[in-house]
């Protein structure tokens, strides 16, 4: 429920002790499910480890509420199904509203990113003068 | 809020985890060991890796769980924590909305509280509903308010096939004797046994009077009130069968009535009537005097009993078409008799209140739209973070609704004070201990407006927080409304001054009918008066009946600073009816149709110049006339009018039975006579008191240059002087009388005015509100335009213009409601006509004036900008 809460930033349990932004995991996840298909939770943490790098070290459970959160809002589906080492696991998959979400949370990721960028240019531009 | 929330979470927690998230969890888990088991380490160390990668299993359980049970209220809780933080951030505006809402709310929830007392709540005898009363009532002409005669009574008793039960009572006035005490004059009701079978309610102690009791000869019976019982006896129990002696016979005590029951209203002690049905009985016009009620049988409806009584009615007025041919009888319901009179009024006031809420509504709307332009950065940033348009709306709803909570329960805690500290003060039937108290289903629905108010003055707002675009919020850099917040501003303004004026128009009529009422000419002078009142027991011979009240008329007279001295039966402003017909010897006489009729009046004493009533015409009464067989009378002016238009009515006379009476003079018209000083003069003829047998139970009214109040002890004293075994009743002044008559129009015309100076209040600051804003919205293009040579009265004008447009289109609309609901006004209104365009214009002033000035203050703001710091700002 942390994304409910107002706050504007609230620092996520992450081993590399950088705070993370609210909204990011959510957009991880669905990025990892649209490029990976239908996957289970151990999956999609390991998906984010390996992509970040290991620069940003998640506590693997903390997926699991993302990941209800995210079905709770009609983004993602569940199923139960079998995994490789046919062992049993709930698979999660896009729905359609999630795919549109994608788009959404990217364009607006972005234009955050692009002011912050262009926001601490200007800082930097004044600490030079 | 909190430990309701954890409440419901421990709730939850008692269900087993969801199998599921369980299961999914353990695979995790199994496949995290299993991968660090291809890669070498030992099965415990790659359990204990998997797990240290998981972080807190316990934790993820928790927050899952959470999720999955109590979203809803977590997301509550957490809303109203952060609606309170915000509260704190602003208290100005906290304050302002909680003030306004408990005002509008605590208005609303006191006068349901009436409504639902009087009318809706379920009244406090068994089967209420099965009671009805019956009223006489002429055809044409006035009736008696509603008043039968015995005969008549008993008639409907013998014939009627719908009532279980019948009674009668009359009001009296009776000296009672308990032991030793000195005597005390007590409100009095005399009634039939069965009165206690149609009210139903049993006696706190011992018994009721029965039909054993109700017949002539018997040992007389009486029954306490709760306030007597503890007056005369100080509540004790022994009281049961008791001797005590009632306008000098003897009676018993046979029971105690439980607080609160007090039929009719103002009763101390009943009295069993022992009446016996009589068929030579009066039937005539004077000898109606009883109040009926009836207990319909089971499955009788009012309809059904309407329809025997009016088959009743037919009956009797074929077998005797002299006096019982103009009347009919009508039946109501017990609720419909004790507080249809007030119905209107209570109409009026609860739509003046239900305006009330709906302006304090409007205003708080008002501030939040403000409030939520100011927050549209933080709204946007929320959005930009991820939180939904429907989570946004939540979260306004959420503050709208504690807001709308606490002003809610600051408004009925109000009320609620209010309604315990005057119910008993309040006028008439209204004030009876134990009738306007603020009950359960009150409450409930005041939680219910308080939760509606908070929806409808946070829709907006909410709304507002659904459009805002990322883009153009962060893009601008600055919280800014387009034109549909103007317009929507705008419209709320129009709104606001239109129910203003609805109630400021309803406070103005009311006003005036209030002033006339009591500024008007009342045919008498109520300054300086004392009234009180002596009763004979029934039966005193004629001479000891006129030699007694002459031995107190002296005695007043003889009293320092008393002036004038007078008697009549019944001083205006007092509920009392005796009508007569009569011929006159200036009108055809038709056999069967007297020519007159009138309500009479005995006077006797200095009547006219005690009262200060104008003598228009001839001469007063003398103390010789009244032993005269054909003692002469006085007539008022309406009856002059009525029936000898421009004639002169003096040496001409009225005839009783044949026996002529000679008018001898024409006297002003006394208002109030039948009890409303509201209600029109009538034709009305004076007798001399001390006439045939002399009137039994007289009032005084004495005329002084002292206070009347310092009379009450002397004359009481005097009486005593004279008769040890008498005791003087209903003591008060005429301004007293005349207070109590104006109580309930002074009431509604207070409560309406006081609505209406909160509403004015409450327009003005809105609209202040919204023209500061306009102005702190557009101190840029304020700056533009004196930059290209707009001077700053046209400024200040521009913005005048804006706020006050929409309140005058407001008024305008308004002026037309209030109008139309005027109409329901017409009835409470006296000497005001409902719609008299004087009160408007002055309504529409006290709205106007105001509210330009209002607007001053932001548009000097607005006058005074800098253009170059404005330009700047950019």
């Amino acid at each position: 429920m942390g994304e409910d809460k107002p706050d504007v930033l609230r620092p996520t349990a992450d081993a590399a002790g950088t705070p993370m932004l609210q909204g990011t995991l959510d957009l991880m996840v669905l990025k990892t499910l649209e490029s990976m298909g239908p996957q289970h939770g151990y999956g999609i943490a390991r998906r984010i480890e390996q992509i970040s790098e290991q620069a940003l070290r998640l506590n693997q459970g903390t997926i699991y509420p993302a990941l209800l959160r995210l079905r709770q809002r009609g983004w993602i589906r569940a199923e139960w199904g079998t995994s490789e080492n046919g062992r049993k696991a709930r698979y999660y998959s896009l729905t359609k509203t999630g795919k549109v979400q994608i788009e959404k949370e990217t364009e607006s990721w972005e234009r955050v990113a692009a002011t912050m960028a262009r926001f601490l240019l200007v800082q930097g531009t004044g600490n030079r003068g | 809020m909190r430990t309701i929330g954890s409440r419901v979470v421990a709730m939850f927690r008692r269900r087993a985890l969801d199998g599921e998230t369980e299961e999914e969890l353990r695979a995790h888990l199994d496949m995290a060991a299993e991968e660090h088991r291809r890669r070498g380490m030992s099965g415990d160390e790659a359990t204990q890796k998997a797990l240290r990668d998981f972080g807190g299993v316990t934790q993820v359980r928790e927050r899952v769980r959470e999720r999955e049970g109590v979203l809803w209220v977590e997301s509550l809780r957490r809303d109203v924590l952060y609606a309170l933080r915000q509260m704190g951030r602003s208290p100005g505006f906290a304050a302002v909305v909680v003030l306004t809402l408990a005002l509008g709310i605590g208005a609303t929830t006191a006068i349901f509280t009436l409504v639902y007392s009087t009318l809706m709540r379920a009244l406090p005898f068994p089967e209420a509903n099965r009671i009805v009363a019956i009223h006489d009532v002429r055809t044409t002409g006035q009736s008696t308010g509603g008043l039968m005669s015995m005969a008549r009574f008993w008639d409907v008793k013998a014939r009627n096939r719908s009532f279980e039960s019948m009674a009668f009572f009359y009001f009296d006035e009776g000296t009672v004797i308990a032991g030793t005490k000195a005597p005390v004059s007590l409100h009095k009701a005399r009634t039939n046994a069965g009165f206690w079978d149609v009210m139903g309610v049993r006696p706190l102690l011992g018994r009721t009077y029965d039909a054993r009791d109700d017949r002539p000869h018997m040992p007389e019976t009486v029954v306490l009130s709760y306030a007597a019982w503890q007056k005369l006896f100080g509540g004790d129990p022994g009281v049961i069968n008791q001797q005590i002696s009632l306008d000098q016979n003897a009676v018993i005590v046979v029971g105690v009535m439980p607080q609160g029951f007090e039929v009719p209203s103002g009763v101390e002690l009943w009295h069993c009537g022992e009446f016996e049905a009589n068929p030579s009985e009066d039937r005539g016009e004077g000898s109606r005097f009883i109040n009926v009620f009836a207990r319909l049988k089971p499955g009788v409806t009012l309809g059904m009993a309407q329809a025997d009584l009016d088959r009743i009615g037919e009956q009797l007025g074929q077998e005797h078409p002299d006096s019982d041919g103009m009347w009919r009888f009508r039946s109501q319901t017990l609720r419909e008799n004790r507080y249809g009179s007030m119905r209107p009024a209570l109409l009026v006031l609860t739509i003046a209140s239900g305006l009330l809420l709906l302006i304090a509504c409007i205003n708080v709307a008002n501030l939040s739209l403000s409030r939520a332009t100011a927050r549209r950065r933080e709204v946007a940033l929320r959005r930009a973070l991820g939180a939904s348009a429907g989570r946004m709306t939540m979260q306004f709803l959420t503050e709208s609704l504690v807001l709308g909570s606490i002003g809610g329960g600051v408004g009925v805690a109000a009320a609620w004070a209010l309604v315990r500290g005057v119910a008993t003060k309040l006028p008439g039937r209204l004030g009876v201990p134990g009738t306007v108290a603020m009950r359960w289903p009150v409450a409930g629905v005041a939680a219910l407006m308080a939760v509606g108010t908070g929806i409808a003055f946070g829709i907006a707002p909410a709304l507002e927080a659904r459009r805002i675009q990322l883009n153009t919020a962060l893009k601008r850099g600055e919280a800014r409304l387009g034109g549909g917040g103007h317009r929507l501003r705008g419209a709320l303004v129009a709104v606001q001054a239109g129910l203003s004026l609805v109630l400021l128009v309803g406070a103005t009529l009311m006003a005036e009918s209030l002033w006339h009422l009591v500024k008007n000419p009342l045919g008498f002078e109520p300054e300086h008066l004392l009234t009180f009142s002596i009763k004979l027991p029934w039966g005193t011979k004629g001479a000891e009946v006129r030699n007694f009240f002459a031995d107190v008329q002296g005695r007043l007279e003889s009293l320092p600073g008393v002036t004038a001295v007078g008697q009549t039966d019944a001083p205006p402003a007092t509920d009392y009816h005796l009508r007569s017909n009569f011929d006159a010897d200036w009108l055809p006489r038709i056999a069967s149709k007297p020519a007159i009729n009138a309500e009479d009046r005995n006077i006797g004493g200095n009547f006219l110049a005690a009262m200060g009533t104008p003598l228009l015409a001839g001469r007063a009464l003398s103390d010789e006339d009244s032993q005269l067989k054909n003692y002469p009378v006085l007539v008022n002016e309406e009856l002059v009018r009525e029936y000898l238009p421009g004639g002169n009515p003096l040496g001409r006379h009225l005839l009783v039975d044949g026996t002529p009476h000679e008018i001898v003079g024409v006297i002003a018209n006394l208002r109030g006579t039948g009890g409303a000083i509201a209600s029109a003069a009538g034709p009305e003829v004076y007798w001399p008191a001390d006439g045939d047998g002399g009137v039994t139970q007289r009032f005084f009214v004495v005329r002084s240059q002292v206070p009347p109040e310092t009379l009450i002890r002397s004359a009481e004293e005097q009486v005593r002087g004279l008769d040890a075994e008498k005791a003087i009743a209903n003591v008060g002044t005429m301004d007293e009388l005349l207070d109590k008559a104006v109580a309930q129009p002074r009431l509604n015309m207070a409560v309406v005015a006081g609505f209406a100076g909160i509403a004015l209040v409450l327009a003005c600051v809105g609209i202040y509100s919204v023209a500061a804003f306009f102005v702190a919205q557009r101190t840029q293009e304020i700056g533009v335009r004196m930059a290209l040579g707009a001077r700053r009265e046209g400024i200040a004008v521009l913005f005048v213009k804006k706020a006050v447009l929409p309140a005058a289109a407001g008024a305008a609309a308004g002026t037309c409601v209030a109008l139309g609901l005027a109409q329901l006004l017409k009835s409470q209104l006296y000497g005001v006509k409902a719609n008299d365009p004087l009160v408007y214009v002055l309504s529409i002033g006290a709205l106007m004036v105001p509210v330009v000035m209002a607007t001053l203050r932001p548009a000097w703001t607005a006058a005074s900008v800098n253009p170059v710091e404005a330009l700047r700002g950019e």
